[in-house]
């Protein structure tokens, strides 16, 4: 063991290691505080050479590894097991941008740029790097490519997958392939590109990556709206596709229940609105083209206001607010961001991260906040989420005053009640968390055996001695 | 047969027991055993690779696919899975030493469901691409993959070889426009994945990994497509540019002045140009100006022009003039009808016409990141004609792809033959310039027979290594598509 940790400082060096319990306490669970593990060391290299030396080591003393961005995962993805011979890898020294090429759309970034530094730099370049979620002040790309992480662009951008030209990556047999093409075509064998992103550390670990990037919007409409339905904000997305002439980023419903919560728990918060009501939509539109000088010249500002005016009278939209000024819209984003947050501070909840076709999102949201009433006749469901996308946050808050014991008794029968109605509707289980540690019973139990099994063969022809991140996603 | 040593290939023979066996599961019309009859399954379509097959295999559902390969799995029976066979890299074409089968997907040629509100479309892999074209359309919706072959090439070619084609710039290669896919695994096991979900994090993405793997980690079946809002309002112009450099800038500009509605940028040198305006019948130059390059330039928008209102084309016209002031076009002419937009396409689309009757050349499909394209065309021309210095290089190609037909014309009265022999040395040194800044050797044509070797000789052993293990994974007896882009 000491010897382990020698080697190991000869490969990084004293800074680059932690071994003190309090230094590797944070490293060691997870941001829910759902998982504590334990961990031999936590090692943070400084660049690609010396992760593949660590890694190199680690195969040699058969000590797995756990790779960790900004350890801002749902799933306990980043987080080590407990008693096992593991080291967290954190790549929160990688934080260098490597090069940006305005013109040819394209930054080179390390793993463990936060991914709020990305899209700065990315702005100060007149460029916008669209992935945008709630953690992105402390997530780093690197967790965030291998979660595919998806956030609240994904309608007009894509998930994070599709925000990525290339990338780097040290295998679990210390090697690095550098993938860190800056090409839109490139046909010559395997993806293996799209097989490292989404894998959660468990084929390799991304320590680069070339990311694509868009013109930067110069007119943006942020419009706070309360609806009366699931149904109205669905059907509000879809006109609004053709009245923003596609021009719609951004389409998040939220239920009453996560609005009390953020006013209660984060200060600062205030209700844009003067009534109350059960369902509210942020929409947000943007253009690439600015607006221009002249009276006649309306912009987004002006169609939404024209849209959302029709909708008032066709009883579409209850009321709204159209954010004057930038402190405005990110007031209201602001409500919508600390969903999470204010989650967490209001006590044990339990949270299902699925997606349905759009479509159906109305049906489900009704049957599955009856599913889950039927389990627990006191949870307090707060179901919110990326509307546009068919994706929901269908989570679900412990009964006032409950310790987290008694709500988790709860947990399981709850969660199968959520997926068995989300499996009906042919929806997936986990649109944008991933797997981690927190769902691979669940995956075990809704993917069919030809499709664990072939995951099961991928995993043990890339990482043969199981070292890489461990019991995430599927076991071996 | 390409210059390339024929990989070692499973050559367990079709016996009469697996051949009863194969008929039992399709019957006698999914069998074709006569040699005239098999003959079109086992050329490409150049005509350059012959190879050979006990027998053409052609099931009607997916359910057979899964009994044949099933049945060949269990033999050691090797499969060459094959759709429109229009391919450029000899992919599903079968080697002269194979023994085994041709699985043609032509039979599996219907569209299951079209969900217009959904933007989504379920078909079998034997549909023909224009089918599928045309099926969106009378939906009001745009299926955007478009290529030279749409006429016969397969859906099911298009996703295993990852299709590039003229709409990459703005909806992406066709691994982009597919959902989900449904694919027969080379044990005969049936991967259902056919979902229509924008968002599924469940694991590793097997998707991504079936697509452009050129049929040799199992057979696509199945796939739900993406459609989108068919253009309703396009505007065409012909630029004389300042160089490749100015193209590029160009390009970056026009993204935000378009509102993001940049459908096609394609690249023509003058060679190119003047090529085709000789050879191809009823092409006129669209601008007489006497300049090295030019840029096709194509907006368009999924919305009708409002009455009166601003459209494509004033807003293109009003670039065009703002790129005028700053020297980054010369002289630049908008298409003003339907007649001049297609005058404009049939030069671009007239290069590989044009280059057939102007006698033999060379051509690569190669791509850079956009931002090296200039330091490219140049150094690449300059390494040619160092070695022969009267060749004469047109090249062309989709520059907001960074990808480019880098093409040249033998010297005027060489043959083939003599040419032939400079090839080496000239592929050698585009594909090294290629490399030496981080490009793709292939960019949209894949690897099939033609670029194995090539493939082997650029790729890190790393990248090699990884994929074999994966080839290794998932067709442990080595019998889907065997030999084609890695060698075991």
């Amino acid at each position: 063991m000491t010897e382990f940790l020698d080697k190991l400082r000869a490969i990084i060096g004293e800074r680059g290691l932690i071994t003190d319990e309090p230094g590797k306490h944070p490293y060691l669970t997870d941001w829910r505080e759902n998982y504590l593990g334990t961990a031999l060391a936590v090692v943070r290299p400084a660049s690609t050479a010396e992760v593949a030396d660590v890694v190199k080591l680690c195969v040699a003393e058969k000590v797995a590894i756990v790779p960790q961005g900004g350890n801002t995962g749902m799933m306990g993805g980043g987080t080590p097991r407990q008693n096992s011979r593991e080291i967290v890898l954190s790549l929160n020294r990688m934080n260098r941008i490597v090069e940006i090429d305005p013109i040819g759309y394209t930054m080179t970034v390390e793993a463990g740029v936060i991914l709020k530094t990305i899209q700065e730099t990315a702005a100060r370049h007149d460029r916008l790097f669209p992935l945008s979620l709630a953690a992105e002040g402390s997530c780093s790309i690197g967790g965030n490519l291998s979660t595919n992480a998806g956030g609240v662009q994904v309608l007009h951008y894509g998930n994070a997958r599709q925000l990525v030209l290339g990338i780097e990556v040290v295998t679990p047999q210390g090697e690095v392939w550098d993938g860190l093409r800056a090409l839109k075509k490139d046909n010559t064998g395997y993806d293996l590109r799209d097989l490292y992103l989404g894998a959660e550390g468990t084929l390799g670990i991304i320590t680069r990556a070339v990311l694509k990037l868009w013109p930067k919007p110069k007119d943006t409409a942020t419009s706070w709206i309360a609806v009366p339905s699931p149904e109205a904000a669905v059907a509000l997305l879809s006109g609004a596709h053709a009245a923003s002439e596609d021009n719609v980023t951004s389409c998040e419903l939220m239920g009453r229940q996560g609005i009390d919560l953020v006013l209660q728990h984060i200060p600062g918060s205030v209700d844009p609105l003067t009534e109350r009501h059960d369902w509210y939509v942020l929409l947000e539109w943007a253009s690439t083209r600015a607006r221009r000088q002249g009276a006649n010249e309306t912009g987004l500002a002006e169609k939404m206001e024209a849209y959302l005016g029709e909708a008032l009278e066709t009883g579409l939209v209850l009321d709204a607010a159209l954010a004057q000024n930038e402190a405005q819209a990110r007031a209201f984003w602001a409500l919508r961001e600390n969903h999470s947050e204010a989650q967490k501070r209001e006590g044990p909840s339990i949270k299902h991260d699925i997606s349905v076709s759009v479509s159906k999102i109305p049906a489900f949201m009704k049957e599955g906040l009856a599913a889950m009433k039927k389990v627990l006749p006191e949870c307090r469901p707060v179901p919110f989420g990326h509307v546009g996308d068919g994706n929901l946050h269908f989570n679900c808050q412990s009964p006032p005053g409950w310790d987290k014991p008694r709500f988790m008794a709860y947990s399981e029968a709850i969660s199968s009640a959520v997926y068995d109605l989300v499996v009906s509707y042919g929806g997936s289980i986990s649109a944008e968390h991933g797997i981690g540690q927190l769902k691979v019973e669940e995956l075990v139990h809704y993917r069919s055996k030809i499709e664990l099994d072939t995951m099961r063969a991928i995993k043990r022809a890339l990482d043969p001695l199981n070292l890489m991140n461990p019991g995430k996603i599927i076991q071996v | 047969m390409p210059d390339i040593a024929i990989p070692s290939i499973p050559t367990v023979p079709v016996t009469p027991a697996v051949l009863e066996g194969l008929r039992a599961i399709v019957g006698d019309k999914g069998l074709i055993l006569d040699e005239p009859g098999k003959q079109p399954f086992v050329t490409d379509w150049r005509g350059s690779l012959v190879g050979s097959a006990a027998v053409v295999v052609r099931p009607a559902n997916t359910d057979e696919v899964s009994r044949v390969v099933k049945l060949c799995f269990d033999n050691g029976v090797a499969i060459v899975p094959q759709g429109g066979n229009t391919g450029l890299m000899g992919g599903a074409t079968p080697y002269p030493t194979h023994s085994g089968i041709v699985l043609s997907l032509g039979r599996m040629n219907h569209v299951l469901e079209v969900d217009p509100v959904g933007y989504s479309m379920t078909v079998e892999a034997g549909c023909v691409l224009q089918t599928l074209q045309e099926t969106a359309a009378s939906h009001d919706r745009f299926f955007p993959l478009s290529l030279g072959a749409q006429g016969s090439c397969m859906i099911g070619g298009n996703l295993s070889t990852n299709a590039g084609g003229v709409q990459v710039l703005r909806y992406g290669n066709a691994r982009n426009l597919v959902l989900g896919l449904e694919v027969v695994l080379p044990n005969g096991d049936v991967w259902n994945g056919l979902r229509s979900l924008k968002k599924d994090n469940t694991g590793y993405d097997l998707k991504h990994l079936f697509m452009g793997a050129e049929g040799t980690l199992g057979v696509i079946t199945k796939a739900v497509l993406k459609l989108w809002p068919a253009p309703k309002d396009v505007a065409t112009a012909w630029l004389a540019i300042r160089d490749p450099q100015a193209a590029i800038e160009v390009l970056s500009e026009a993204h935000a002045a378009s509102e993001d509605n940049v459908g096609s940028c394609e690249l023509m040198s003058r060679t190119a140009t003047e090529m085709i305006l000789r050879h191809v019948p009823g092409t006129q130059d669209p601008l007489k100006a006497d300049t090295p390059w030019y840029l096709l330039l194509e907006w368009s928008s999924s919305r009708l022009k409002p009455e009166g209102g601003e459209g494509m084309s004033e807003k293109m016209e009003q670039f065009l003039a703002d790129q005028m002031e700053v020297g980054r076009v010369l002289d630049a002419v908008i298409a003003q009808s339907e007649a001049q937009s297609r005058n404009m396409w049939r030069i671009r689309e007239g290069a590989a016409e044009a280059s057939r009757a102007e006698g033999p050349g060379l051509s690569y499909d190669v791509s850079v990141s956009i931002s090296k394209i200039p330091s490219f065309i140049d150094k690449g021309i300059r390494a040619a004609l160092d070695i022969l210095p009267t060749i004469r290089p047109y090249p062309l190609g989709h520059i907001g792809d960074g990808n480019i037909h880098f093409s040249f014309m033998g010297p005027k009265g060489m043959d083939r033959e003599t040419l032939h022999q400079y090839a080496p040395a000239i592929t050698r040194a585009v594909n090294d310039l290629v490399r030496d800044m981080a490009g793709s050797i292939s960019a949209e044509h894949g690897i099939g027979i033609d670029k194995i070797d090539e493939l082997a000789h650029y790729r890190s052993r790393i990248e090699l290594d990884t994929m074999r293990s994966l080839k290794r994974a998932l067709d442990s007896k080595n019998i889907m598509n065997p030999g084609k882009i890695l060698r075991l």
